[in-house]
């Protein structure tokens, strides 16, 4: 059996992937993707630390984690849809009339 | 099963509450569809009514629904903070053009409503998250919700993308808890570190991946950019919403986290970082404030601020600090809303937030600057209205705890916050306006709304007792 | 811990070691073996033998992201009927049968709203 540690370090890696990303990317699904991404490793840490202690818990959290990020990409696509149509660029450096 | 039952009547009604107004809408002809605003304050206002009557907890707290819920006292007084916070923000939404005739806005304010109570009653990290995105998700959209304005769409876009970007860094630190402890009840996540056999210095980073998560919820510093752009692009009474129901949210899973899972004798470290960042988002937020020329702007950074205040009762780490956050965001909802239900009268009448263009108000509408003045100076902690009492306790559960230097720090700051609050009411007092004889109409919905959030600002300010020995009685179902 | 590791998964190493063997010869060997000509047809898009019409990067519809939202929403709460079934028979057992199949209704039931919200609106019709 995979030791746990080898799980978290992998999860550890994905998290700080998709962190960099959401840091370094200016794209606004390119971002959303490695948000998605960041997800994901706390889902692969869940599951593996389920399997460690032989609890169900674990894994439930990973549906709801999931059904969460499918809501959440569903409003994130229409609002991102919403920001194209009135400002035509959807470089989040570019979408920036709110200031003061 | 039945006592189960009972005690998350108020979640059941307001789903059912939610699936109605989608059915309604659907039916409604287009020329009725005003009634909506109506329709859905008085189911809220009903099932304030409902919890109010059936869904009291006993004395003691208790655990339902297989541990993924508490019935206590503090889910119960958060409760009613939420479901008035809801019912008067749909009073203020009648006459907000691109808002009151569209029936997924209230769907959604009820959902999100619903997440709230759930947030404040959870006892599970799974239903702890499913909570918070139940909150949050539908305050995303209600943010963007007016798609013709770009200043509309871009609150809604910033909101969830930092959102999305802290919500996923607390399900990291989630997923870290669990692994540490091998559970989400929250309260046997509590048992486990209260023995001790678990790493601090592991859990202080799992809890500042959390904290993420919870700050971004209440506004406070460092968690608080988007608040400003998105309180000021989003339909002000989303912006009113936000900024009372949303936050009281926040810092009810704040107060249960650090306060019952987390006790400051385990993981002394804890009151340390709220006190730091209590003290920077009072600093912070109150002198952003003095540069703002936009009235929503300038409340978004006052908000930042509050955040910070209320901290302090988290960092005191006692019942009376947990007693005071609650006392504390009573009065806040109340004097919040009066104060956006100002803007959102004069907004739809003269169609600016800018601070300048309150000149005048006075003359023009006495009694609409007489509610401005009240819940600013209640902001500002003036006696005898509630901001000033729920200043007091909060210094209190601050000294209390042998913070003294966060004390004198917060008075410092609430004389720097009386300065800009003040600034305000010179211009709706002493300037001159060009239409000071322009009649002000105000529709007797938003008056009745305003006339209650201000007498009980007036009421938390004087007849402390009530929602004191409630407060107290929350405080003391945490543990 | 390594050696473990490597005793337990070592089918898997030898797998991928043959798979990227046999992908490597194969194209090596086209690409030391073959001859090299290149046309005007070989340089376009491959479509499985179709002529490619327009570019690949035109735009779509937005038509087909909103059928496409509303089905991955609809589809993923089906994940919630795999833990319902699996406690499905020892609710049952326990005589809470009722109960347990009226949870999984309220749930369709809220579904069913949205569905018929999505198809009131017209986030189905095509045109």
């Amino acid at each position: 059996m995979v030791p746990v540690q080898y799980f978290v370090g992998l999860s550890a890696i994905l998290f700080t992937l998709g962190a960099l990303g959401v840091l370094t990317r200016r794209n606004a699904i390119i971002i959303f993707m490695s948000i998605e991404l960041m997800l994901n490793s706390a889902n692969l840490l869940f599951v593996a630390f389920a399997r460690a202690f032989e609890a169900l818990s674990g894994q439930i959290f990973v549906f709801f984690v999931m059904t969460v990020a499918a809501a959440e990409v569903a409003v994130g696509l229409a609002l991102i849809v919403a920001v194209f149509r009135t400002k035509d660029t959807i470089n989040i450096d570019e979408v920036s009339s709110l200031r003061g | 099963m039945q006592a189960n039952t009972l005690a998350i009547l108020p979640e059941i009604s307001l789903a059912v509450l939610a699936a109605l107004l989608i059915l309604i809408d659907l039916r409604l002809k287009p020329e009725r569809k005003a009634l909506l605003p109506g329709i859905t304050a008085a189911g809220l206002l009903a099932v304030l009514a409902l919890t109010l009557a059936f869904a009291r907890p006993g004395a003691a707290p208790e655990s339902i629904w297989g541990g993924m819920l508490r019935h206590d006292t503090a889910a119960f007084v958060f409760r009613l903070i939420f479901l008035f916070g809801a019912a008067v923000t749909c009073l203020f939404t009648i006459g907000w053009k691109q808002v009151e005739r569209r029936g997924e806005f209230f769907v959604l304010l009820v959902l999100s409503t619903l997440g709230m109570t759930l947030m404040a009653a959870a006892g599970d990290l799974i239903m702890l998250f499913l909570a918070i995105e139940t909150a949050s998700i539908p305050l995303y959209v209600m943010a963007g919700f007016m798609t013709a304005d770009e200043k509309s769409t871009e609150s809604g876009f910033k909101y969830l993308l930092f959102g999305a970007l802290t919500s996923s860094v607390m399900v990291y630190g989630f997923s870290l808890l669990y692994g540490f402890a091998g559970t989400t009840d929250l309260y046997a996540l509590a048992a486990a570190v209260a023995s001790g056999d678990l790493p601090p210095l592991g859990l202080l980073g799992a809890l500042v991946l959390v904290l993420a998560g919870f700050g971004f919820k209440v506004a406070v510093v460092p968690f608080h950019f988007w608040a400003p752009d998105v309180y000021e692009g989003a339909p002000t009474p989303v912006t009113a919403f936000l900024s009372t129901a949303s936050k009281s949210a926040g810092f009810a899973v704040v107060v249960r986290f650090l306060l019952a899972v987390f006790p400051a004798a385990v993981l002394p470290q804890i009151i340390g970082v709220a006190a730091l960042m209590s003290v920077l988002s009072m600093t912070l937020g109150n002198s952003a404030a003095l540069a703002q020329r936009n009235i929503k702007r300038l409340l978004a950074y006052s908000s930042i601020a509050h955040a910070g205040y209320i901290l302090m009762g988290v960092a005191a780490a006692s019942l009376l600090g947990a007693a005071s956050v609650v006392y504390y965001l009573a009065v806040y909802l109340v004097t919040n809303l009066a104060a956006f239900g100002v803007v959102i009268i004069y907004f739809n009448v003269v169609g600016s937030d800018e601070i300048k263009d309150y000149a005048g108000l006075s003359r023009r509408h006495p009694g609409l600057a007489f509610a401005l003045l009240v819940a600013l100076l209640s902001l500002a902690g003036v006696p005898p209205l509630g901001g000033f009492f729920a200043k007091i306790l909060v210094f209190a559960a601050a000294v209390e705890a042998g913070l003294i230097w966060l004390a004198v720090a917060g008075v410092l700051n609430a004389i720097l916050g009386l300065y800009y609050y003040l600034m305000v009411l010179k211009v709706v007092y002493l300037d001159r306006g060009p239409d000071e004889d322009k009649p002000l109409p105000v529709r007797r919905a938003h008056m009745a709304a305003l006339v209650v959030c201000l007498l009980l600002v007036l009421a938390l300010g004087t007849v402390l007792g009530p929602m004191y020995d409630w407060s107290n009685l929350a405080a003391g179902g945490l543990f | 811990m390594v050696t473990n590791l490597l005793t337990d998964y070592w089918p898997i190493l030898v797998l991928l070691l043959v798979s990227l063997g046999f992908a490597g010869i194969a194209m090596g060997g086209g690409l030391l073996l073959g001859p090299r000509r290149s046309s005007a047809r070989k340089q376009e898009a491959y479509e499985s033998g179709m002529r490619a019409i327009g570019p690949g990067t035109r735009q779509m519809p937005v038509r087909f992201y909103l059928v496409a939202v509303l089905f991955i929403l609809f589809d993923i709460e089906v994940i919630f009927f795999l833990p319902w079934a699996v406690v499905f028979r020892q609710y049952y057992e326990n005589g809470l049968g009722a109960f347990i199949l009226l949870e999984m209704l309220v749930f369709i039931v809220i579904l069913l709203v949205g569905y018929a919200y999505a198809w009131k609106k017209g986030a189905l019709e095509w045109e």
